[in-house]
C-alpha cells in the first residue's frame, strides 16, 4: 500500500480547534510550525501543559524554574497565535509517579471541553528520548484520546455534559532521535504512520515562539557549553553566556531540527509526526 | 541471567540462521575519561554474553577507574533460597569485578525480580547521588528501549539510569545531595546493551573492538558466578542430548568433570558472541551497543556543533 508521507499545511486545514497536549515546553521544538501553521489557517487553538517545567534552569531554584518557564511557555504560546494554556502543574520529571488514569482523566475532560479537530501529543512509542516525562505524558494522552468517546468513563462529567467525544485526527510529536522513526508500520488501519509536514510558512513564528523560552534557552546554551568544555573543545559564540548567545544556540536548533525533518522531502523546513487521520480509524475499503 | 545454559543448546540452531542483518556496524573509539560506572540490576548483567564485559575490561585497561552498581539483591538467583543466594551473588559479583579490574561493588539491594512495583524515581535518586559521587565520563547499561526485554529489572533499572545520567547535572534536582559535598554532574556517554537474538531485538548503532586479553576476562568473569553457572547441568543436558543422535564433542573427554565441560560451554558460547559482533564490523572481536554521546538529544545542534566548535583554549 502507498502511504502518504508528506503533507503540506494548505491539505491540513483542521475543520475545529486544536489542542495541544504537552509534557514540558519544548513540545514547540517539535510541534510548534505544524500548529502555527494551523492556526494561520484559521484554527483555534489551546494548549495543556502536564509538567510544570521546574527542572530546566542553569541557577534557579525549583519554584523560580517553574514560575519562569510557566511565563515563558505561555508567551511563546502567545507568539504561535494559541488561544489558552491550562497548566496542570505536574512536577517535571515525575510525570511517572503521577497515576496514569489520574493524568488521563484529566487530560479526557479537556478533550471533551474543548473539541478539538485535531490532537497533539507526545509520541509514547518513540524511541530513544532520555526525558521519559514525555513517555508518561503521551502514554496517557493517547489514553485519553481513546477513552473520551466512551460514555462510561467521567460521568459526572458527561452529567454536566462533557459528552463522550471522538478527536478525528491525532500528530503524534517527538524529538528526532529515534533512527527508525520514519519506518512505516504494518498497515495503516488503527496504527499511526510517519509523515513530514511542510512548515516554511510559520518557520519564522516558531522560531520567535523558541526564542521566547528564555530560561530553557540559557540553560540549554550553558549545557552546551559544558559539555563542549568536558571534552576540550568550545564554542565562540558560547564564551560569554548572555541573551544574544543563548538565543543564537536556540536559533540552530531550531535551524537544526527543521532541517533534520525536512530531509528526504520537498520542503525546506518541517516538522516530523506519526499521523493518525482517517485512514487510522476507518480502512479504505469501507469508506 | 539463567540464560547461558539454554544458550549453548541454541547455538546449533543459532549457527544454521542467520543473524539479524545488521553488517558494517561502525566501530567505536573510546572516549576521553577516567571514571567508568556500570549500573545493572542484577550480579551478572555486567559480564553476560552480549556485553559488557569486554568493554569493561577494554575501559579499565585504558585507565579508567571502574565501579558496578547493583541494583538487585539476587535472591532469585541459585539453588539456595533468598538469603543465601544473596550472599553468594553478591561475593560473586565481587569476583568477577576483580577479574574485570573494577574497583568496587555498590550494592542498592531492591529485592530481585520485584523491580516493576517500586518506586522508580526512588531508585533513580539513588543513582544519581553515586553518578554525583564517582562522576563518571561514561555509564554502561541496558538500552531500555530494547524490544522484547522480558525482565522487567532490566528495563526499570535503564529507565531510570537514562534519567539519572542527565537529570544528575541539574541543580533543580535533589538539591539536598549538595548538603553532603556532592555537586551536579552529567553523564556525557551511554552505552546501551541488548540483544539482538530476541526479534529486532537491539538495532545497535555501534560495535567496541576487544583484543584477546579483554575476550579471555570476559569468559572468566562470566564464569566467576559459579552460583548460577557452575552446576555442570550445560554439559551433562548437552551430552545427554547429542547421545541421542549417536555424537559426542571430543573435548569434553579432556575435561576432568561435568563443571570443566560445562565451563567450556560458557566460553565457546561468550567466544562465539563476541566473533559473531566482531564479523559485523570487521574485526576479530567485539560487542555492540546503542551508543548516545553528549550531543545526542539535541540533533538540531550537531550540524553546528561540527562546523564550529573548536579546541578549547
Amino acid at each position: 500500500m502507498k502511504r502518504r508521507q508528506f503533507m503540506h499545511l494548505a491539505f491540513a486545514q483542521p475543520s475545529r480547534g486544536v489542542l495541544v497536549l504537552a509534557a514540558d515546553a519544548e513540545w514547540l521544538l517539535y510541534a510548534g510550525g505544524a500548529v502555527a501553521g494551523m492556526i494561520s489557517s484559521g484554527a483555534e487553538a489551546h494548549l495543556i501543559r502536564i509538567g510544570n517545567d521546574e527542572r530546566q534552569s542553569w541557577d534557579l531554584q525549583p519554584e523560580e524554574t517553574a514560575l519562569r518557564n510557566r511565563r515563558e511557555s505561555e508567551a511563546a504560546a502567545r507568539i504561535l497565535g494559541i488561544q489558552s494554556v491550562v497548566s496542570l502543574g505536574f512536577r517535571s520529571s515525575e510525570l511517572r509517579e503521577v497515576p496514569h488514569t489520574t493524568m488521563r482523566d484529566r487530560l479526557m475532560m479537556h478533550i471533551r471541553r474543548l473539541r478539538p479537530g485535531v490532537l497533539f501529543i507526545p509520541n509514547p512509542h518513540a524511541e530513544h528520548d532520555r526525558n521519559l516525562d514525555r513517555y508518561y505524558a503521551g502514554a496517557a494522552a493517547e489514553d485519553a484520546w481513546h477513552c473520551a468517546r466512551f460514555a462510561n468513563f467521567l460521568p459526572a462529567a458527561s452529567d454536566h455534559g462533557l459528552v463522550p467525544y471522538i478527536v478525528p485526527e491525532v500528530y503524534y510529536y517527538a524529538p528526532p532521535v529515534d533512527p527508525r522513526r520514519r519506518e512505516p508500520e504494518s498497515t495503516a488501519t488503527f496504527v499511526p504512520q510517519p509523515l513530514q509536514v511542510d512548515i516554511g510558512g510559520a518557520f519564522a513564528r516558531k522560531l520567535e515562539a523558541a526564542l521566547a523560552l528564555e530560561t530553557i534557552n540559557r540553560d540549554r546554551a550553558m549545557r552546551v557549553k559544558q559539555t563542549l568544555a568536558a571534552s576540550g573543545q568550545r564554542l565562540r559564540v558560547l564564551d560569554s553566556v548572555d541573551g544574544a548567545a543563548a538565543r543564537r544556540i536556540a536559533e540552530e536548533n531550531v535551524r537544526g531540527l527543521a532541517r533534520i525533518c525536512a530531509e528526504g522531502t520537498p520542503f525546506s523546513q518541517a516538522e516530523e509526526f506519526r499521523y493518525a487521520g482517517i485512514d487510522f480509524g476507518i480502512p479504505r475499503e469501507y469508506r | 541471567m539463567r540464560a547461558l545454559l539454554k544458550h549453548f543448546a541454541i547455538l546449533l540452531i543459532l549457527a544454521a540462521v542467520p543473524a539479524p542483518a545488521q553488517d558494517n556496524l561502525p566501530l567505536g573509539k573510546l572516549p576521553p575519561g577516567r571514571v567508568l560506572l556500570v549500573a545493572q540490576p542484577h550480579h551478572d548483567d555486567h559480564t553476560t554474553d552480549y556485553g559488557m564485559g569486554g568493554l569493561i575490561a577494554r575501559f579499565v585497561e585504558n585507565g579508567f577507574e571502574s565501579y558496578y552498581v547493583r541494583g538487585s539483591n539476587d535472591e532469585k538467583d541459585g539453588p539456595h533460597g533468598y538469603g543465601r543466594n544473596d550472599i553468594v551473588n553478591l561475593k560473586e559479583t565481587w569476583d568477577a569485578i576483580r577479574i574485570l579490574g573494577m574497583k568496587k561493588v555498590i550494592s542498592l539491594n531492591w529485592r530481585n525480580d520485584f523491580m516493576n512495583p517500586i518506586p522508580l524515581d526512588e531508585l533513580r535518586e539513588q543513582l544519581i547521588f553515586v553518578i554525583r559521587k564517582y562522576r563518571p565520563e561514561v555509564v554502561l547499561g541496558h538500552n531500555p528501549w530494547e524490544h522484547y526485554q522480558k525482565n522487567p529489572d532490566h528495563r526499570n533499572v535503564a529507565r531510570a539510569l537514562v534519567e539519572a545520567c542527565w537529570l544528575a547535572g541539574y541543580a533543580t534536582v535533589h538539591p539536598e545531595h549538595f548538603d553532603l559535598g556532592l555537586k551536579p554532574h552529567s553523564v556525557p556517554h551511554y552505552y546501551g546493551k541488548g540483544r539482538l537474538d530476541w526479534g529486532l531485538g537491539q538495532i545497535s548503532n555501534i560495535a567496541m573492538e576487544l583484543n584477546e586479553s579483554q575476550e579471555r576476562k570476559k569468559e572468566l568473569a562470566i564464569a566467576a558466578h559459579r552460583n548460577v553457572y557452575g552446576s555442570g547441568g550445560a554439559a551433562r543436558a548437552l551430552s545427554a542430548q547429542l547421545e541421542k543422535e549417536g555424537k559426542y564433542i571430543p573435548e569434553f573427554e579432556k575435561a576432568a568433570s561435568e563443571l570443566e565441560a560445562s565451563d567450556m560451554i560458557t566460553h565457546w558460547w561468550m567466544n562465539w558472541t563476541s566473533r559473531e559482533t566482531g564479523r559485523k564490523a570487521g574485526v576479530k572481536y567485539a560487542e555492540d551497543y546503542y551508543y548516545t554521546g553528549s550531543l545526542y538529544h539535541l540533533p538540531g545542534l550537531r550540524e553546528f556543533v561540527a562546523k564550529n566548535a573548536e579546541p578549547l583554549r
